[in-house]
């Protein structure tokens, strides 16, 4: 990917990771309040309940540590051909998916992100599905009007 | 044919045959359980009702129609279900004939979409005349592709497309017996005669036990030797019966491929429906030069039980497969190309890989059960060449602009795919921060196959050569027609 045409995510993305994160250490949290309960009136072991504990803490907090190198390694790029996706360092990957092949195009928005204004992004082909966590509202109706515009085109997908 | 039709009535015992597939396990317990005397017959009457009483109900809502546009079925008892499939829309055509109905020309006949629904094909009638099928072949051949409300409709689309054989490919009997003789399916069939070992009475086997150690080793290893003949045997015999008068035929846009004794099996689908054509060998077939060659289709009705892939040609010697190949899917190449662009430079790390991946389980094993550690030889030994076949097969390369050949190397089975460019939905690369300083990198090509998808993975690949692809893939995705008649 041309690094200087590759967009970054929006950075407000990093705030929903973040919030995101701290909605699993709520979940984990109650979890493990119950499984404190379980050991206190059914006899269930201790160590469920640590290691609960222990989770609840490290997981999320794994979540908040990594989203500055999260961001910093998402990218996608949008041409008149493909979509160009990016992410990750020490497991890079990269995956093209030419818009031709694109069956639908679905945008999607928990609370957190219309909060944000933001939405994902899913592109949807005949046999995959890619997404990108958060995108601009008028980037993400733009791709789908694109898309929509060249399946109109010529529509010679024969999946 | 506007009027709705029903089903011949012998498709009734069609119906109650898949009923008893559903619901044996009813009259297990009916066999089972004990029961009063009120008790058994109203379970009797249950019975009835479940394996006479709805199927005669099924087939009795169950009308059709194949109107010149579409074909379209009426079903259900409670919930009227009413389904259209237009002709375009069909992926495969797949006819089943009984040889009980043989003589009353019928068959079954079952019809598939791309949708994304599993397991079911879209349309299924359990006994039609064959005329309905040719009826249905000869709407699809007139049926005008129209795309949707485009200007891209071409007169000359609407002709009548002729009848004749393009191509037409038959097995001979030594085919036959080689594809029998060198099918891996022994296993299962091994596996089954096992579980009926365990399934035979504890006295009888204790009997037999006793008898070994009398008798020592030699009883033992000839019963196991003649195990496996005996699964070899049945595997081939059922091979030969399913595979029995092979045919494969190219007529018009649509090939075809006719096989079976009992039961004769056609299905037909369109040429440009074709996602990628494989090229698969087992190990025995490695040895011998004989390929198997199957098509990637976006439907499961082509699936058989053991493999879910069409078959198009059972058994070929390997130098002769491109050529025999050619006349029915014409966009392959007629000689084996090079496959030397992508390659494995580095074999080390496929070995490393899969050793560890089977130290953990061996490690444990040895350390709870120590008298069983010696085992972990011969299964390191085993991982190591596994790792070994999987670096040396995997290969590939560009044959045209737009045609990709990749082939790979998993569990001693080697797959060479041809795929049109159009007909790959997504490519992948991936590299670890430690493959950088080695250049490697892996390419996953994901490919529609059945209703789901099919990724073909070639790991450490060249990362100049897995690059390279990539940007081929990036700039060949203008929308190009991969149909002539378009």
């Amino acid at each position: 990917m041309n690094q200087s045409t590759a967009h970054h995510l929006p950075p407000r993305i990093k705030r929903i990771w973040g919030y995101s994160a701290l909605g699993n250490l709520l979940v984990l949290l109650v979890i493990s309040g119950l499984l404190w309960l379980a050991y206190h009136f059914w006899n269930w072991p201790l160590w469920l309940s640590i290691g609960g504990l222990m989770l609840t803490l490290l997981e999320p907090g794994i979540e908040l540590g990594l989203i500055p190198y999260r961001y910093r390694f998402t990218r996608y790029q949008i041409s008149d051909l493909a979509v160009d996706m990016q992410a990750g360092f020490i497991f890079q990957e990269r995956i093209a998916i030419p818009i031709a092949r694109v069956q639908n195009v679905t945008l999607s928005a928990g609370p957190l992100l219309q909060w944000q204004h933001l939405t994902k992004v899913t592109v949807a082909t005949a046999s995959t599905s890619h997404s990108i966590d958060g995108l601009e509202l008028a980037d993400a109706e733009r791709l789908r009007e694109q898309i929509m515009r060249l399946a109109q085109e010529a529509r010679h997908d024969q999946a | 044919m506007t009027k709705p039709k029903h089903t011949h009535p012998l498709g009734v015992l069609q119906q109650i045959a898949q009923a008893l597939k559903d619901y044996w396990y009813l009259l297990v317990i009916l066999l089972t359980a004990r029961l009063g005397h009120l008790g058994f017959t109203i379970s009797l009457i249950l019975l009835i009702l479940v394996f006479c009483g709805w199927p005669i109900l099924r087939w009795a809502t169950l009308t059709y129609q194949i109107t010149p546009t579409a074909i379209i079925i009426h079903s259900g008892i409670l919930v009227r279900h009413h389904e259209h499939i237009p002709y375009s829309r069909i992926q495969t055509v797949q006819r089943k004939q009984w040889f009980y109905l043989r003589p009353f020309q019928l068959e079954e006949l079952l019809i598939e979409t791309a949708s994304h629904e599993d397991h079911t094909p879209e349309a299924r009638l359990a006994a039609v005349p064959t005329t309905a099928a040719h009826l249905i072949a000869r709407y699809r051949q007139t049926k005008p592709t129209t795309t949707t409300g485009s200007a891209a409709v071409i007169p000359d689309q609407t002709t009548v497309a002729t009848d004749t054989v393009q191509a037409y490919y038959r097995i001979n009997p030594q085919d036959l017996v080689k594809f029998g003789l060198t099918s891996m399916i022994f296993v299962p069939f091994l596996l089954v005669l096992l579980g009926l070992y365990n399934k035979l009475p504890k006295s009888m086997t204790t009997a037999l036990v006793t008898d070994a150690t009398h008798l020592a080793r030699v009883l033992l290893v000839s019963a196991i030797v003649a195990l496996i003949v005996i699964a070899w045997l049945g595997a081939f015999i059922w091979t030969l019966q399913r595979y029995y008068h092979f045919e494969l035929t190219r007529q018009a846009d649509q090939l075809e491929t006719a096989r079976g004794f009992f039961q004769r099996n056609t299905v037909s689908a369109p040429l440009n429906r074709i996602q990628a054509v494989r090229f698969k060998q087992n190990l025995l077939r490695q040895w011998l030069h004989l390929q198997t060659v199957q098509v990637l289709i976006a439907s499961k009705a082509a699936g058989d039980e053991d493999d879910n892939d069409l078959v198009i040609m059972p058994v070929i010697q390997a130098d002769q497969a491109m050529a025999t190949l050619h006349p029915f899917i014409t966009w392959l190449p007629t000689t084996l190309p090079s496959l030397t662009a992508l390659t494995v430079p580095r074999r080390r790390y496929q070995i490393r890989n899969a050793l560890l991946i089977v130290a953990i389980p061996l490690g444990l094993l040895s350390y709870w059960l120590p008298t069983w550690a010696w085992i972990s030889l011969p299964i390191l030994l085993l991982a190591a060449l596994q790792g070994y076949f999987s670096a040396t097969n995997t290969a590939g390369g560009l044959i045209t602009s737009d045609l990709l050949a990749v082939q790979t190397g998993h569990w001693w089975t080697r797959d060479r795919y041809f795929i049109p460019v159009t007909k790959i939905q997504s490519l992948h690369l991936r590299q670890s921060i430690w493959m950088k300083r080695t250049h490697l990198a892996h390419l996953t090509i994901n490919v529609r196959h059945g209703n789901h998808n099919q990724e073909i993975q070639l790991r450490y690949l060249k990362l100049s050569a897995a690059k390279h692809l990539y940007a081929w893939y990036l700039q060949s995705t203008l929308q190009r027609p991969d149909n002539p008649r378009h």
